[in-house]
């Protein structure tokens, strides 16, 4: 623990990271608290310019933007959090099985991944959105079906290397399955650049889901940044804040994974560390 | 007057916090028409010594002290327009990645072509062209490797252009660091002997950086021992491989297997070497030393002269030679 | 060479291959029977469903249901856009001219930008300029273009003034000829500004990460011990072998530029395909959304395509084997 925290210390972008979601984690936790408003009433004050009653003002029907985003994060961090995560099982499941088995199995997954990597998933997530509904859970689970591509090339290159490793040609002779060194040793040693890369995965999902929610494809019963945006776009000129500070949010969640994942590559590779 | 002289060089490696000494005061001396190897394992400090030596050292993170004179001018001093004339001309150098000794994505010939022209700017490509021919025609390669590409050749035909690179200037110096070690041993043996003629045919001095003992005992007439980044022991090949003055250099040449002569058991030397980031009071080899004493570990041998051109570093060696 | 060249065709034949195949997927998994999805409508009259059986061979068994799928694409039909009352096919190639104008031109601007500016910064890495912009990079690559976009036009088109809010031409300006061109020029600054700098990030981190590996390789040691002056060791040596993973890369940044201009094309109402994206996820459109789906794969595939046929010729390591 106390290396964590010096390592987390020791790198900038580490520390600024870790602080901001650490405060978006508490703001979604503490939304109740921290809102000042109901988020789903609609108000008297229409598109109301920030002020003291609404600190960033209301939008075209009267809501609370400041409240709406408050409880806006639990939406993104969710959705971001557990699509991510599913991505990350895929990827390290089908990339460690390619790389370990090599082999007919490794060129099919290989040639599955290029498709992937080459395919537009954006319009795939969007038609699979419309026709079967935009609950959350059916984002999350088709945002997570269609990002694995980069966690399962890295596992790959991981089980590749490290299945010439001595502990591993070792626990072959003792008469180990192939399933149980892959989920013994493989996977377990290869799983770091994979942690990091799922973070910045996450950044891709919030993005993802904004873009969903701007073309009406979010989760119509949950507040939603990208929702919020879209929202405001009527009112660009006359209610500027409504889209202007949603967005910031996206921006500023978004790029706070990027630099946890940027910083926890630079710690736990350093090969990347040298890039100084 | 020794064509080169190192006087006292020291390398140092700074990271953010932390002061690596990779080399620490190294003086040699060679003699014209010398080849003179440099034996140690990783982590002596031989390829940094090298590196030093060429200036090729990365400016920030490394801090280079002493002199490294070549025919009395000093490498490190010189300004750097003074030292790219000198470069290749005077003293060139043979690396050991060799596939990855040219650049992949240009042609064999266009990269010598380049190389030539450094010093000799007016010649036309046909006149290039012929030098760099005759170049790989003396390593036994054919002309058409002037047109291939680093990946179309082996490992060793690599090596052999790698050589015929350094040769284009006629240098009087050339650095061999770990040059065959990526090399099967046919084809290093086969390289060490089209190297050997050559030098004695242009009158090269050679320096050769090396782990591999045997390679010392074929090729070299002089060597220099080193450890944990100071010199240990030096001196012709001959004495310094019958009768090693130096522990070190004893454990070295135990744990080499003979084909001939009695079996013997072969002996590593326990331990490794001392962290370099830490300044060492005594011997750097005093904890792996089978003789060490008290005073190995609290104050540092220096390089001494013995008879036949020998120096050794060490407390104990008192013109006595330890027994096998 | 041709073996490569043979397996990135047949990777690209196998992405679209795939996008038809999920396609047709979709139409009969998910909730409400095919011939709704294909009608928009709940309860399509029995007229209506006659005519799609006929058509896509509702009746049949799956696989030869995928057949004619199949042979229907093929023959260019995409079927027909419910909202629009068109053939797919039709409207998609009224629209593809402006998408691929600000994708294609964005695709460019931000090679050439990215690449320059990673270049650049890797020769200085480590300093204070380099730590700035890689955090400007990550800055716009945190940024959902669809926000970038509304800012742009709050900034440039309603408070100064300077750029027009929206489309592609001005509808009153009725310009022929070269004043034709300067006025979609000047519809095309604000879109195609925000997408280059939402997709630069990409190349400048690329085109850096080249060019530092590149220069610790062992080749450029060799090179300045020869004394070959730094310039012309990174303008010939270093440009070289840096450049070509930049250009693996183009390909499947496009495909990302790709995906992100649709958003763009609504928040500027470009009229390029993006455009009537909208109002189809409105009105259930499945045709013209999955007409849409395999266009851009067909597109990215094949520029995928072309860039890797590229590269072969380019890098000798694969030109030579």
């Amino acid at each position: 623990m106390k290396r964590a925290l010096s390592a987390i210390n020791g790198n900038i972008q580490l520390k600024i990271g870790t602080i901001l979601i650490a405060l978006l984690v508490l703001v979604a936790l503490l939304a109740p608290l921290l809102a000042t408003h109901d988020p789903y009433v609609l108000g008297d004050e229409l598109t109301a310019p920030p002020g003291a009653k609404h600190l960033l003002g209301t939008d075209g029907l009267g809501r609370d933007v400041y409240s709406m985003l408050v409880y806006g994060a639990r939406t993104s961090l969710l959705i971001g959090i557990v699509a991510a995560v599913i991505s990350g099982v895929i990827g390290t499941l089908l990339g460690g099985i390619a790389g370990f088995y090599r082999g007919s199995v490794d060129r099919t997954l290989t040639e599955v991944n290029n498709i992937f990597l080459i395919m537009p998933t954006f319009f795939l997530i969007l038609l699979v959105v419309a026709m079967f509904g935009s609950s959350m859970l059916n984002v999350m689970l088709i945002i997570g079906l269609t990002s694995w591509v980069g966690n399962a090339r890295l596992m790959r290159a991981q089980a590749m290397s490290l299945r010439e490793r001595t502990f591993v040609l070792g626990a072959v002779a003792i008469g180990e399955s192939k399933r149980q060194i892959l989920f013994k040793h493989i996977i377990p040693n290869g799983i770091f650049p994979i942690i990091a890369n799922t973070t910045m995965n996450i950044s891709g999902a919030i993005l993802t889901e904004a873009s969903l929610s701007f073309l009406g494809l979010g989760d119509p019963n949950v507040i939603s940044w990208g929702q919020i945006v879209f929202n405001g776009r009527s009112y660009l000129t006359s209610g500027w804040w409504i889209s202007t500070f949603s967005g910031l949010t996206i921006v500023v969640t978004v790029l706070a994974f990027y630099m946890i994942g940027d910083g926890l590559n630079r710690v736990l590779s350093p090969k990347l560390r040298n890039n100084n | 007057m020794p064509i080169l002289e190192v006087r006292n060089l020291s390398v140092a490696y700074t990271t953010k916090n932390r002061r690596i000494a990779a080399v620490q005061g190294v003086s040699l001396e060679i003699e014209e028409r010398d080849a003179v190897g440099i034996v140690g394992e990783s982590g002596s400090g031989k390829s940094t010594l090298a590196m030093a030596m060429l200036r090729l050292l990365p400016k920030n993170g490394a801090e280079v002290k002493g002199e490294v004179l070549l025919n009395g001018t000093d490498l490190l001093a010189l300004p750097e327009d003074k030292l790219s004339k000198l470069r290749w001309k005077e003293l060139a150098v043979v690396f050991q990645k060799s596939m990855n000794s040219l650049s992949p994505v240009h042609r064999i010939g266009t990269q010598m072509a380049d190389v030539y022209r450094l010093h000799e700017s007016s010649a036309s490509k046909k006149e290039a062209k012929r030098r760099i021919v005759e170049l790989l025609e003396m390593v036994n390669l054919p002309e058409r490797v002037y047109k291939l590409y680093p990946h179309e050749l082996s490992g060793g035909m690599m090596q052999r252009v790698a050589i015929a690179l350094s040769l284009m200037h006629h240098p009087r110096l050339l650095i061999l660091d770990e040059a065959t070690t990526a090399l099967d041993v046919v084809t290093q043996g086969q390289i060490l002997e089209e190297m050997m003629e050559l030098e004695r045919k242009l009158g090269i001095t050679r320096l050769m950086i090396t782990h591999d003992m045997s390679v010392v005992a074929t090729s070299c007439n002089k060597v220099v021992v080193m450890y944990a980044g100071q010199v240990v022991e030096a001196g012709l090949v001959k004495d310094v491989l019958t009768k090693p003055a130096h522990p070190y250099t004893q454990g070295l040449l135990r744990s080499i297997p003979s084909f001939d002569g009695e079996k013997s058991n072969i002996r590593g030397i326990p331990g490794s070497i001392p962290a370099l980031d830490v300044p060492l009071a005594g011997c750097a080899f005093a904890e792996r030393c089978e003789f060490a004493a008290a005073s190995c570990r609290t104050s540092k041998p220096q390089l001494a002269e013995l008879p036949d051109r020998r120096q050794v570093a060490c407390h104990l060696r008192g013109g006595e030679i330890h027994a096998q | 060479m041709g073996r490569y060249i043979g397996k990135r065709i047949l990777t690209g034949a196998l992405t679209v291959l795939a996008a038809i195949v999920l396609s047709f997927l979709l139409i009969h998994l998910a909730p409400g029977d095919p011939a709704s999805i294909l009608s928009g409508m709940d309860s399509p009259s029995p007229e209506m469903e006659e005519a799609l059986r006929v058509k896509y061979g509702l009746d049949q068994p799956l696989l030869s249901q995928l057949w004619t799928y199949l042979k229907n694409l093929a023959q260019g039909d995409l079927g027909e856009s419910i909202s629009n009352s068109r053939p797919v096919a039709e409207l998609i190639a009224e629209r593809l001219g402006p998408t691929l104008l600000l994708s294609l031109t964005t695709a460019v601007l931000s090679l050439l930008l990215g690449t320059a500016l990673g270049i650049y910064c890797a020769r200085r890495a480590g300093s204070k300029l380099d730590a700035a912009m890689n955090g400007v990079s990550y800055l716009f690559d945190s940024m959902p273009g669809f926000w970038l976009g509304m800012m742009l036009i709050l900034i440039f088109a309603s408070s100064l003034k300077i750029l027009p809010t929206a489309g592609m031409v001005d509808l009153r300006g009725g310009y022929t000829g070269f004043a034709h061109y300067m006025d979609v020029l000047k519809h095309l600054v604000l879109p195609g500004l925000t997408l280059t700098l939402i997709s630069t990030p990409y190349f400048f981190r690329i085109a850096r990460s080249s060019v530092i590996q590149v220069m610790s390789e062992d080749f450029i040691t060799t090179l300045r011990a020869t004394g070959m002056s730094e310039s012309r060791i990174f303008n010939k040596y270093v440009f070289k072998n840096a450049i070509l993973p930049t250009v693996t890369v183009f390909g499947i940044t496009l495909a990302y530029i790709f995906t992100g201009v649709a958003v763009i094309e609504i928040v500027f109402s470009w009229p390029g395909m993006g455009s009537f994206m909208l109002k189809a996820i409105g009105n259930r459109d499945y045709p013209l959304l999955m007409g849409i789906y395999l266009i851009l794969s067909i597109s990215v595939a094949v520029c995928m395509i072309v860039v890797d046929v590229i590269y072969a010729f380019i890098d000798p390591r694969i030109r030579y084997s």
